[in-house]
């Protein structure tokens, strides 16, 4: 299932061959993650990814040998973001955490949209597989 | 990037903005396929070809370590070297180029300061006065020395404007004060602080200044005597020239009565283990290999900064700043945040209701470089009340159509986040 939520967001992506319109793809993404639940408590220092130039919070929990993640952030575009590996990650085992890596991100190609974002994109990534207790990816 | 309204700007008639940017090879790039707007000089300037050839032409043809060494390149590198320490003293207008210390950067020229002068001259209950809007390596130094040593940290106030009022830095002056470590323009607002008058309050009240002049020393002339300034330290990079130099200006009377801050090579006058005696300035906080590239890089890039004319520099950028405070003045919901009348050309803003990174973002993917963020100031960030703001920092290279495109993508954004 989760697998399918980064296919998705991968093909769509894909699919949108103009710029704008990706860029329209990741804010739609972000206009739904404010449907989420995501209550102000949650916003502490404690769930807080730092280094990020904007805030980001991600909530994890695992249940049933699986995990789950919740994000925010201030900043639309890295709200989109933030659904598409929050989503991504939900539902997974630690084994299938510890699979995804860096090409999986790459292959989003955010870095076509704003280089900025496949950087965050990869330390976001990082971080949630250190929440989940898995080891993070390395850069080849 | 054609311009075809530079002749509106004061002052600036003789100033050919496209033979500038002819002489920075970066500047024809492209990103995501669009022209590269760069409005982010402010964290680190682009480098003409002149500062460019200069340093490949020392490692191609006479290069070597310098102040040592019994042959012919080594003392041809020492000579190009000190010359361009020389550059640095009459850039500053320094009366000896023993006045002039290397260091890494600013921040290094500040820790240097803080270390050395701090530790020995400072003691538990003296007051160092900084001001709410200095860059963190303005800051944190002096609180490190705060910790090591009881120095009292004091903070001068910023008006809500981002201007720096005189007579309130004057009200924080006591018998205690003996240090005074403040900007002398702001990074994130532009504001140039009145630093001869600040100068001359500080020694009345018997307090010696260090200026940070990271962003001041590339926006208009600086005078290290007349501002009668004690220490004065600015930044290769910010200059055009390269990263990983930076300058302190020392009195040459205090520079010698500091104690090394680092030991090694270059600094010593005689090493034994009975002990240890030190070269005179500015050898005695040089240790070590120093950046010689980078300083024949930053003598280059005085020498061009000085052949364009840093008055025609500042006329070109106050038009630049001018035409930028217009253009997003005009535009619904953008808030300018440092307002002051006396202004470098550096303009921070936020857009109501859109977050400062997607600002950023929308205008990245039109090619147009800002930076975004606290800008190493959130103590300043703390005092404004915001998160941070979307910083357009203005170089000798920037054109009005390249403001237009700042406003055109400000225009987009709106359309895509509002």
């Amino acid at each position: 299932m989760a697998r399918e939520d980064y296919q998705e967001f991968a093909e769509t992506l894909e699919a949108l061959d103009d710029e704008d319109m990706r860029f329209e793809y990741i804010l739609d993404l972000a206009k739904a993650q404010d449907r989420e639940e995501f209550p102000e408590e949650w916003k502490t220092e404690d769930n807080l990814m730092h280094g990020c130039m904007s805030r980001v919070w991600i909530v994890h929990d695992r249940e049933g040998g699986r995990h789950y993640f919740r994000g925010a952030s201030e900043a639309a575009i890295v709200k989109g973001l933030v659904r598409m590996m929050t989503k991504t990650f939900s539902g997974l085992t630690d084994e299938e955490i510890r699979q995804f890596n860096v090409d999986d991100v790459r292959r989003l190609n955010l870095g076509a949209l704003t280089f900025q974002r496949q950087v965050g994109m990869m330390a976001m990534l990082k971080h949630m597989q250190k929440l989940a207790g898995q080891p993070a990816a390395t850069e080849a | 990037m054609a311009d075809s309204r530079a002749p509106v700007l004061a002052n600036s008639t003789a100033y050919n903005v496209e033979a500038v940017r002819r002489d920075f090879p970066i500047l024809s790039e492209t990103v995501y396929g669009k022209p590269l707007v760069f409005l982010d000089s402010g964290a680190s300037a682009q480098k003409p070809r002149q500062v460019i050839e200069a340093m490949r032409d020392c490692m191609e043809h006479q290069y070597s370590n310098v102040h040592r060494g019994a042959h012919y390149m080594s003392a041809a590198t020492t000579d190009a070297f000190e010359t361009a320490r020389e550059r640095v003293q009459k850039f500053l207008n320094a009366g000896s180029p023993d006045e002039i210390v290397f260091t890494a950067n600013v921040t290094a020229a500040i820790n240097l300061v803080a270390n050395s002068f701090g530790r020995a001259f400072l003691r538990e209950g003296d007051e160092v006065i900084v001001s709410e809007m200095e860059h963190h390596a303005n800051i944190v130094p002096w609180q490190m020395l705060a910790e090591a040593t009881g120095v009292k940290l004091v903070v001068a106030p910023v008006e809500d404007d981002g201007s720096f009022r005189l007579e309130r830095f004057a009200e924080l002056l006591t018998d205690r004060t003996r240090f005074v470590a403040i900007t002398h323009c702001s990074n994130v607002l532009g504001t140039r602080v009145p630093a001869k008058e600040l100068v001359q309050l500080a020694h009345d009240a018997g307090a010696k200044v260090l200026l940070d002049g990271a962003q001041a020393a590339v926006h208009g002339p600086v005078d290290v005597r007349d501002l009668d300034a004690d220490f004065y330290g600015f930044t290769a990079h910010k200059l055009y020239g390269p990263t990983g130099l930076g300058v302190l200006y020392g009195k040459l009377d205090l520079l010698n009565a500091m104690p090394p801050w680092q030991g090694g090579g270059e600094m010593i006058e005689k090493v034994s283990f009975k002990g240890t005696t030190y070269k005179e300035a500015p050898h005695r906080f040089e240790a070590g290999t120093p950046a010689i590239v980078e300083a024949i890089g930053l003598g280059a890039a005085i020498g061009y900064v000085e052949e364009l004319g840093r008055d025609a520099i500042a006329a070109h950028e106050q038009g630049l700043l001018n035409y930028a405070n217009e253009r997003l003045r005009s535009i619904d919901g953008v808030r300018l945040i440092g307002t002051a009348a006396d202004k470098a050309a550096i303009v921070s803003f936020l857009v109501d209701g859109i977050h400062p990174y997607d600002v950023a973002a929308v205008l990245d993917r039109q090619g147009v470089a800002c930076r975004v963020g606290h800008h190493c100031a959130e103590p300043l960030m703390d005092r404004l009340g915001v998160i941070g703001t979307v910083r357009a920092s203005f170089g000798l290279y920037n054109t009005l159509a390249e403001v237009d495109a700042l406003a055109e993508g400000i225009e987009k954004a709106k359309r895509m986040l509002g």
